[in-house]
């Protein structure tokens, strides 16, 4: 009887938060382009977003690429194809786990941190003192995020790359007896550049993703501490899906004929 | 009044939050250089009534007029340009918690009046200084600090640019006697020297009769009495004589106890 109208209200309000999400964007990354810009904010946020998520992604890049090196090296023994792990190492590592690792590992902390910074600035006004100063809160808060996460994410995933094919030439060399100067050709000869730029796309991709739900949960949030709690919580999950869900249509925009 | 201009024109202006009415078809003119207080019960709407006429909030209908010029619906360069004429002082300071004090007052300097860091810091320090605070506060961060002295640093931010319009959302809620008898001082003083148009937000009688030269009470979203702060006392307004004086029963309890202060 009342499911019909509930229905309703759901789609409506979904309909809402997307076209809410859309003008935040919009309106966000217009800020990117237009003066005043604020090279002092986007230089802290370079740091904060590429140089404090190195430790982090490093050893998630160096893990992955010797797991990788071991679990393809048990499986491929099973017809006699050892020779082709160096090739599924780096391409794994750059087309899909550096760039998703990563994505999710810096949602975790930058996201979140994005979200409970400016949701705290908004439950204590602090944006709304921002605009009272004549200064516009998404270009002061929002577009440098953006912009940051943007540019940084692709160098920590070409880092990752690097330090996740050097994982498991670790692994193969010192544990699989592997030959090292053979290994590294076998690495080198079957990688193709869109292999690497397909993963650092993404990784621009998934930067912006991470930043926008960091800021969008952060900037819509409401009810003092709890609301910066469920902000924090839903700007985690919501980039972490929506970098999954993008990952598989960039792949097919890539590699699909 | 005076022949002095309206500064700040109100016409029917009305804010609703889904069924809850705030304000309703308000109509009040602020004239240029005087300081006027807005009382009330909580939760009645007055910074409802602040935050729309700074544009953080947007208003269901009516018209906001500063100097002439419509605000109501600003946004962006239109909306910064009109804001930097103002400045605020929050209900609870809103004190930018990773800047140093120094810094959240030279804020407005730097953001928006492109004035260099380092004159900044020169002027902030002094306005700091002004508020009585010392320089070597000037490096510590709002966290640090106590509630009085944050009111203080925040009265410090709205005064940094030298605003023609000033808005106190209630500046002395919340703090000891003393401290609140200081900033209020600090506030006519600073509404003085600057020669600024100031509306003080209260529901401190003796806070609002100290700082301004006209009084304004709002009930029930609209504004049921305006005057001089000489005439309150003898207003003839049921409300107004109710709130003054703090009595339980009269026109104000029947739609307070429906309303859950905020
Ligand atoms: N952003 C908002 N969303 C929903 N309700 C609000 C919002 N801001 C204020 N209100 C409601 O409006 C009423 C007036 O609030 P306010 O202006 O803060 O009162 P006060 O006169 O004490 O300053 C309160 O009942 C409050 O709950
Ligand atoms: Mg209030």
């Amino acid at each position: 009887m009342s499911l019909i109208p509930a229905i309703g209200r759901v789609f409506l309000s979904f309909l809402a938060s997307t076209g809410r999400l859309a003008m935040f964007a919009g309106v966000s990354v217009s800020h990117i382009f237009r003066p005043p810009f604020y090279p002092h904010l986007l230089l802290r946020q370079i740091i904060e977003i590429g140089y404090y998520s190195l430790p982090v992604v490093g050893l998630t890049a160096v893990f992955t690429g010797m797991v990788l090196a071991l679990q393809s090296y048990t499986g491929f023994a099973r017809f006699n194809a050892e020779g082709a792990v160096a090739t599924v190492v780096v391409l794994s590592i750059t087309r899909e786990l550096a760039p998703v690792l990563t994505g999710l590992m810096v949602a975790g902390r930058i996201g979140a941190a994005m979200a409970a910074e400016i949701g705290t600035m908004r439950v204590t006004e602090q944006i709304d003192a921002l605009s009272t100063l004549a200064t516009n809160p998404y270009k002061y808060l929002i577009a440098p995020r953006l912009l940051a996460a943007l540019i940084m994410l692709p160098c920590c995933v070409l880092i990752a790359d690097i330090i996740g094919v050097y994982g498991g030439y670790l692994v193969a060399v010192h544990k699989l007896d592997f030959n090292p100067a053979v290994y590294l050709k076998n690495s080198w000869q079957f990688l193709e550049l869109v292999d690497v730029i397909s993963g650092l796309v993404k990784a621009g991709v998934f930067g912006f993703l991470i930043a926008l739900m960091g800021c969008y949960h952060g900037f819509y949030s409401k009810g003092g501490a709890q609301g910066v709690g469920s902000a924090t919580t839903n700007a985690v999950v919501s980039a972490s899906i929506l970098i999954l869900g993008f990952n598989y249509l960039i792949t097919e925009a890539f590699f699909s004929q | 009044m005076n022949g002095r201009p309206v500064k700040i024109a109100l016409r029917g202006l009305t804010k609703s939050f889904g069924k809850k009415h705030v304000l309703r078809d308000l109509d009040l003119d602020i004239y240029e250089g005087e300081s006027i207080a807005v009382i009330g019960a909580s939760g009645t709407g007055k910074s409802v009534l602040l935050k729309n006429i700074v544009g953080i909030l947007t208003p269901d209908s009516g018209s906001i007029k500063i100097d002439g010029e419509e605000v109501t619906g600003l946004s962006g360069n239109a909306r910064d340009r009109v804001n930097r004429k103002l400045g605020m002082l929050f209900q609870g300071a809103a004190l930018f918690d990773s800047l140093p004090l120094w810094e959240n007052v030279g804020f407005g300097l730097m953001s928006a009046h492109g004035v260099s860091r380092a004159d900044a810091r020169i002027a902030a320090i002094e306005r700091l200084r002004q508020v009585g605070l010392d320089e070597d506060s000037a490096d510590r961060f709002p966290a640090d600090i106590s509630a009085g002295a944050q009111k203080r640093v925040g009265l410090a931010r709205a005064i940094a640019t030298e605003p023609e319009i000033l808005f106190f959302d209630e500046p002395t809620t919340g703090i000891d006697p003393i401290m609140g008898d200081v900033i209020d001082k600090l506030i006519v003083k600073s509404v003085k020297e600057l020669g600024a148009t100031a509306l003080t937000i209260s529901h401190d009688m003796d806070s609002a009769r100290r700082i301004a030269d006209k009084i304004a009470m709002i009930h029930e979203g609209k504004i049921a009495w305006v005057g001089d702060v000489a005439k309150i006392d003898n207003s003839g307004n049921e409300i107004v004589d109710q709130f003054i004086h703090g009595r339980v029963d009269g026109p104000m309890s029947a739609s307070l106890l429906g309303t859950p202060a905020a």
